[in-house]
């Protein structure tokens, strides 16, 4: 909840929001109360103004019979409640008692006299032939009327002030847009394309930031690129020293010498493959990491079946039995050496681990999504905590005495990502490893043999039409 | 028979001079670009091992020099690199074949043989895996040096998988050497051939990958 809070908080989004939506409250609101206590004291004033002319009209009549209220205090409607007072010269109000706090030598102008303890604004004034006039409003129906006209003139105001945080949030979302767009984008880009992220028509503040980004990426990739270059010209330069060494132990076997030498000679001989294998599998791992290879349609089994044919001595050594359950072709736009390589060492996997006379299937399923290829064998398995570990360079399974490269799964992992499939391990119905390769029906170009394509004529081992 | 070998790692060199010497080969060791040019423009060689990497004048120039000079010597390549670029840099240039570090010295004299075979024309005739023997002319098979008597199908399926001992063909692959266009295919024929097969070659002649196909072992 509180991250939930601070990650709030922390959105440009809503501080902007949030400041202007404050900033337009801070000036409003004086401004409200400002706009109010005119308008309140310009109604109070034209109401004054009211009882003047008022008084000045009734001064004008003739009255026949002594003016007392003009309207009836049983009048519906308490704002058109005035009280007209007369007096001759230096004698009482008439009518006696209507306005007891009215004194009868009151100054002409305005006055505020309390009858019956409730205020009432009095205008003395307009002498006719000696005649004093006096007219009265109740003073809370004026403040009445004077503040219904002030909320009237604030009532725009007010309705500012909850409209513009909406109009202010909806712009500051639309305004913001371009930068979550970008980071969507940046989100979907993998290390291959991220060099085609635009970085023109981007709003001015933006752009920079996209340059920089863009800067910083170039410098990394330049230096995971050095190191990868390392990798592979590391491993190109270790093999002519690997060959000389290799070829000079070979040259010894022809050598006379005891059969305890021989047998020296036959480890140190065994010791050189296992250098050479390494090397070959750091120099496949470099080149998976590398340069992408051509894509082109590429028969799925046909490459399994040549991968196949690279290790059944392996297997037969073994007395692995090795096969295929499913029959289907696939037809998947990859390079074929990566294909080759994938299927390779997810096999040679399975043969190096399965105890001698255990069994490896291979299977290819085809599924809405795409197509699953599936190696199970009948080895030891891999521990669910062990099998992200497992992708790592040189991580070998404890308590394993097979002298792997341990490169195998980071070389099937490293083409796996380059292909954009997907990999997965499993335990197998016999007790042993399953890797699933899930390839995304994007890859698949047809899951129908065609004669153009790279060995699906061998794999599919059709008969060819009689014309 | 006469080879060059223009190599300037110092213990290969050694190593494989022995070892042709071994195998009654006539040996020029030249170790950078130039003398393998100079080499090639004065001498007859019957086969040329050339590093890519030389010092001087690289592996290719020569290569190139030599091809554009009307040289129609078998050319072998020796790389470190085994990009595929690489190698077909190497064949575009006009060499007969690559060798990629580290090789084995019987590699490399199985891949001299293969060169210098090829470019006399005259291929190796009798297919062979080692134990046994097929001649495509003649008709004769042989196990283990014993004639072996088969039928003109059996014959077909045999010689099928010894053109590429080691390769795995499917049934419809087999049945494709075995019949004619037209001619019905029988359900089990394969099958059935390949059991016959066995009982004359012994039960490991010919192997079965589980929902693949078929193979005969590889020379070992």
């Amino acid at each position: 909840m509180a991250g939930r809070k601070g990650h709030v908080s922390r959105s440009l989004e809503f501080r902007l929001f949030l400041w202007l939506s404050l900033a337009i409250v801070l000036v409003a609101v004086p401004a409200g109360f400002l706009s109010y206590s005119y308008a309140f004291r310009e109604a109070i004033e034209l109401q004054d103004d009211q009882l003047r002319q008022m008084a000045a009209w009734t001064g004008g009549q003739r009255f026949s019979t002594p003016p007392s209220e003009v309207a009836g205090p049983t009048d519906a409607d308490p704002e058109s409640r005035f009280i007209v007072l007369t007096a001759e010269p230096q004698s009482p109000w008439q009518p006696e008692g209507a306005a007891p706090g009215l004194s009868a030598n009151a100054p002409d102008g305005l006055q505020t006299v309390a009858i019956g303890g409730v205020p009432w604004r009095f205008v003395i004034g307009a002498r006719v032939r000696g005649l004093r006039i006096a007219v009265g409003q109740q003073t809370a129906v004026r403040n009445e009327i004077a503040n219904k006209s002030a909320l009237r003139t604030v009532a725009p105001l007010l309705g500012l002030i909850v409209l513009l945080p909406l109009v202010i949030g909806a712009t500051v979302r639309r305004m913001l847009r371009p930068l979550k767009s970008i980071a969507d984008d940046l989100e979907r880009r993998s290390e291959a394309n991220w060099n085609e992220i635009p970085d023109v028509g981007l709003p001015l503040e933006i752009q920079p930031f996209v340059v920089a980004i863009k800067r910083l990426l170039a410098r990394v990739a330049e230096s995971v690129a050095v190191q990868r270059r390392f990798l592979a010209d590391a491993a190109h330069e270790l093999r002519s020293p690997l060959t000389a060494l290799s070829l000079q132990a070979e040259r010894l076997e022809g050598a006379d010498m005891s059969a305890e030498a021989r047998i020296r000679l036959e480890a140190l001989r065994r010791g050189i493959l296992r250098t050479r294998r390494l090397l070959d599998q750091l120099l496949a791992l470099a080149r998976a990491q590398n340069e992408p290879g051509q894509t082109q349609p590429v028969s799925f089994l046909g490459v399994l079946r040549k991968a196949l044919e690279d290790l059944m001595p392996l297997a037969e050594a073994k007395g692995l039995d090795v096969g295929l359950l499913s029959q289907e072709d696939i037809v998947v736009r990859a390079s074929e050496i990566d294909l080759t390589m994938l299927m390779r060492n997810l096999i040679d996997n399975a043969i190096r681990y399965t105890p001698k006379g255990g069994r490896i299937d291979l299977s290819v399923e085809i599924h809405p999504n795409g197509a699953a290829f599936r190696v199970q064998d009948t080895g030891p398995g891999v521990r669910a905590q062990d099998r992200e570990l497992v992708f790592d360079p040189f991580h070998r399974v404890l308590g394993s005495d097979e002298y792997g490269s341990g490169l195998g799964l980071s070389i099937v992992k490293a083409v796996v990502d380059r292909l954009g499939a997907d990999i997965s391990l499993g335990e197998s119905p016999g007790g042993g490893l399953e890797v699933t390769v899930t390839i995304p029906k994007t890859l698949i170009r047809n899951a129908s043999p065609d004669r153009n394509v790279v060995g699906a004529r061998r794999a599919a081992g059709e008969r060819p039409k009689i014309p | 028979m006469r080879a060059l070998l223009a190599e300037d790692d110092g213990m290969i060199g050694e190593a494989v001079v022995s070892a042709l010497k071994d195998a009654s080969y006539a040996v020029d060791w030249v170790r950078d670009g130039e003398a393998a040019c100079e080499a090639l423009a004065t001498h007859a060689y019957d086969i040329v091992l050339l590093d890519l990497g030389l010092s001087g004048k690289d592996g290719l120039a020569v290569l190139r020099l030599s091809r554009s000079q009307g040289a129609v010597t078998p050319v072998l390549v020796i790389t470190a690199r085994d990009a595929i670029d690489d190698r077909i840099l190497g064949l575009d240039a006009g060499a007969d074949d690559y060798i990629v570090k580290p090789f084995d010295i019987g590699e490399l004299l199985a891949r001299m043989r293969a060169v210098v075979r090829r470019k006399a024309g005259s291929p190796h005739p009798i297919l062979s895996n080692g134990r046994i023997d097929l001649d495509p002319a003649t008709h004769e098979v042989s196990f283990d040096g014993a004639p072996v008597r088969l039928t003109a199908r059996e014959f077909a399926l045999l010689r099928a998988l010894l053109m590429r001992p080691g390769a795995i063909l499917s049934r419809g692959e087999l049945e494709d050497r075995i019949y004619g266009w037209g001619e019905e295919v029988e359900s089990n024929a394969v099958e059935f051939l390949i059991h016959s097969l066995r009982r004359k070659l012994g039960a490991d002649a010919i192997r079965n990958v589980r929902g693949v196909g078929w193979l005969v072992a590889k020379d070992t």
